[in-house]
């Protein structure tokens, strides 16, 4: 017994040290950490139980009899991250760069399963050059494998992907099938195609950085929703979300209490929103005085900054926020506005997760670029996004609320469960100043003063007509007008009136929402 | 080439802006529209001083040197920078009017104000430079 259990030892020694010594300092000197250490560092100490540790490639092909790759060169098993069961991969960038071959995709396969099977998030580091080329279609098989279970696990698991090292190629495509993707400033990269190809194909000079790093994609493409700058925040940042999150689609966040007063009154919201309806205010600053604690965890912060969408909890309840951000652009939606809070509130309602929604938006952005660009598809996702939800919906008309971005932002026409407006609202087709010169055309061409007519008639529709939210409140389309400072204490009432909610929408394969 | 339709004292003037390039200064070709007979410089004068002046007056731009463009389709209302000034990251530029909204756009790092592209009530496109900043 006692040289069995020395051989197994010993073969656990080798592959705990992974690629060695020396590409582990390799690796440290990059700022990176180990696949094992970003592992201890995101599940709570000591829960980790690795799996497949013994896992070895079969390839014989070009050289690779002999190649000895620790662990496959990923890890996988699971642990608890706040209490609460979570499965993990992490590529090893010190075991042959990381490559994916045939059991090296068997591993990550194993992890998906289990998670998917016991109903838990799902959680993948990406550190990898790529392809295992000597293992040839095997290694494309195992890409496929792999996002075959991507899409499966959507909307039964929560997925995450986190990029600290490359990840090239096809391998993007799995962490963009998945629901949130992290990325370490500086370290991390995505593209399809590289810097040498690109400069090959289309003569264009790019760094990895400029081209895929993680400023790129957390501003410019929108691949990635957060960016950190270190791997620890980045992990913190895991561990953050994840608080928020059910372990699946069957069940409904944890209750997190804050000991926050769901009846407060903030006397000093209604002071946020500036006298002048032409004057910009950061919509953050309304979200963070209703929610839990000032508690509001953003996603996407840097990308389609005109509309923000975020976690935060209403009476210990997960909620998902979406907000028109009147500071950015004016708050207008566009094609990445919608793109942005479509995907959010997909997420939200597959995972059980109340949508509260905060509208204050002029309408969709006018110029060529936006309706060559397919505007009317992209903002059509937002429609169908909020109207095939089936959690409560809530939404607060803050302010502006015109015309096609008057019904999508979760009105009542959308499904909307409960609608609230601020006194402020303006609720119509379009603003005062372009129906003015649309209804009262022939009384300002003909008066003998056309400014004055003009001005005249703005204001008899801004008072009399339907720049106020009562004219919608006087067909039910707002259930209450209530006082800015009631708004915390409404919502929190509503959202626990609605959790009876029960609703379906028709039996079906699947819809066909404007990809 | 750049067109820009500038109103000055009630006159129209036709403005293309060339962009030369990172050392070379912006050349200006005024074409004025609505009062070919007289088209000196004379009536121009006091208000070039203050808001039409800032367009000429780029220095030459230097290394990480950036152009603030427009985020969308609107009217400058006012500058509240000027040529030479240097501001933080997140100090407000200029006020663009837009959508209804009077928007605020911010310097998206820190530098010096090289040049105002447009002058006040210009009316500007998506990615039309407003501020250079060096």
């Amino acid at each position: 017994m006692d040289g069995k259990l020395k051989e197994l030892e010993e073969r656990r020694a080798k592959v705990l040290a992974g690629g060695g010594p020396k590409r582990i300092a390799a690796q440290h000197a990059k700022g990176k950490k180990t696949a094992r250490e970003r592992i201890e560092a995101l599940l709570d100490s000591g829960s980790f139980v690795e799996l497949d540790a013994f896992v070895e490639h079969r390839c014989t092909d070009l050289g690779m009899e002999g190649v000895e790759a620790p662990g496959e060169g990923v890890v996988i098993g699971y642990g608890t991250v706040n209490g609460r069961t979570v499965y993990v991969f992490a590529q090893d960038f010190t075991v042959i760069g990381g490559s994916l071959g045939e059991m090296h995709a068997a591993k990550i396969c194993k992890a998906m399963d289990m998670a998917m099977k016991v109903g838990c998030p799902c959680i993948g580091i990406n550190d990898s050059g790529g392809a295992r080329i000597q293992e040839g279609v095997d290694a494309l098989s195992g890409y496929g494998d792999i996002f075959y279970r991507n899409t499966l696990a959507s909307g039964v698991v929560p997925q995450i992907s986190v990029i600290m090292g490359p990840c090239a190629g096809g391998a993007v495509y799995s962490p963009a099938l998945t629901d949130f993707v992290f990325m370490t400033e500086g370290s991390s990269n995505m593209f399809i195609t590289g810097p040498q190809v690109i400069k090959a194909v289309t003569g264009e000079d790019v760094s990895a950085e400029d081209l895929g790093g993680a400023r790129v994609h957390t501003e410019v493409s929108g691949v990635a929703h957060f960016r950190y700058a270190l791997e620890d925040a980045t992990i913190e940042g895991i561990r953050k979300l994840l608080s928020f999150l059910p372990q699946n689609n069957i069940e409904d966040a944890p209750i997190v209490s804050t000991g926050d007063d769901p009846n407060r009154l903030d006397p000093e919201l209604a002071a946020i929103m500036p006298d002048s309806p032409n004057k910009p205010y950061d919509v953050r600053s309304i979200i963070s005085r209703v929610v839990d604690a000032k508690d509001f965890f953003e996603i996407q912060p840097d990308y389609a900054k005109n509309i923000v969408t975020g976690f935060a909890r209403l009476s210990g309840r997960s909620i998902g926020i979406i907000a028109n951000q009147p500071q950015v652009m004016a708050g207008v939606l566009d094609i990445n506005a919608s793109d942005k809070a479509s995907r959010f509130i997909r997420f939200c309602d597959s995972f059980n997760i109340p949508l509260v929604t905060f509208a204050d938006t002029a309408g969709y952005l006018p110029g060529v670029g936006q309706e060559h660009g397919g505007v009317i598809r992209h903002g059509a996702k937002l429609l169908y996004a909020y109207s095939e939800a089936t959690v409560p919906k809530l939404t607060v008309i803050l302010r502006k609320a015109y015309g096609g971005a008057y019904i999508a932002m979760c009105s009542r026409h959308l499904g909307a469960d409960q609608v609230l407006a601020w006194p402020t609202a303006e609720i119509a087709v379009m603003g005062p100043e372009g129906a003015a010169n649309i209804i009262f055309k022939k009384e300002i061409d003909e008066a003998s003063d056309p400014a004055a007519t003009r001005a005249e008639k703005i204001a008899d529709y801004k008072k009399s007509c339907f720049a106020n939210p009562y004219k919608a409140a006087v067909r039910g389309y707002v259930d209450d007008v209530i006082d800015p400072r009631l708004t915390r204490a409404r919502l929190a009432s509503a959202l626990s009136m609605l959790l009876g909610k029960r609703q379906t929408n028709p039996s079906k394969k699947h819809g066909n929402i404007p990809v | 080439m750049k067109q820009y339709k500038v109103t000055v004292n009630g006159q129209s003037f036709d403005v293309s802006v060339e962009e030369m390039g990172a050392s070379a200064a912006p050349r200006l070709q005024v074409a004025n529209t609505s009062a070919p007979a007289a088209p000196s410089a004379a009536p121009l004068a006091p208000v070039s001083a203050s808001s039409a002046a800032p367009v000429v007056s780029s220095s030459s731009a230097s290394a990480g040197a950036i152009s603030v463009k427009a985020p969308m389709p609107g009217t400058v209302m006012s500058f509240k920078v000027t040529v030479g000034q240097e501001v933080k990251r997140g100090d407000v530029l200029l006020i663009l009017e837009a959508m209804k909204m009077e928007n605020e756009i911010v310097a998206p790092q820190a530098g010096k104000v090289a040049a105002l592209r447009v002058p006040v009530s210009a009316s500007v496109n998506t990615n039309d430079p407003l501020v250079d900043l060096e």
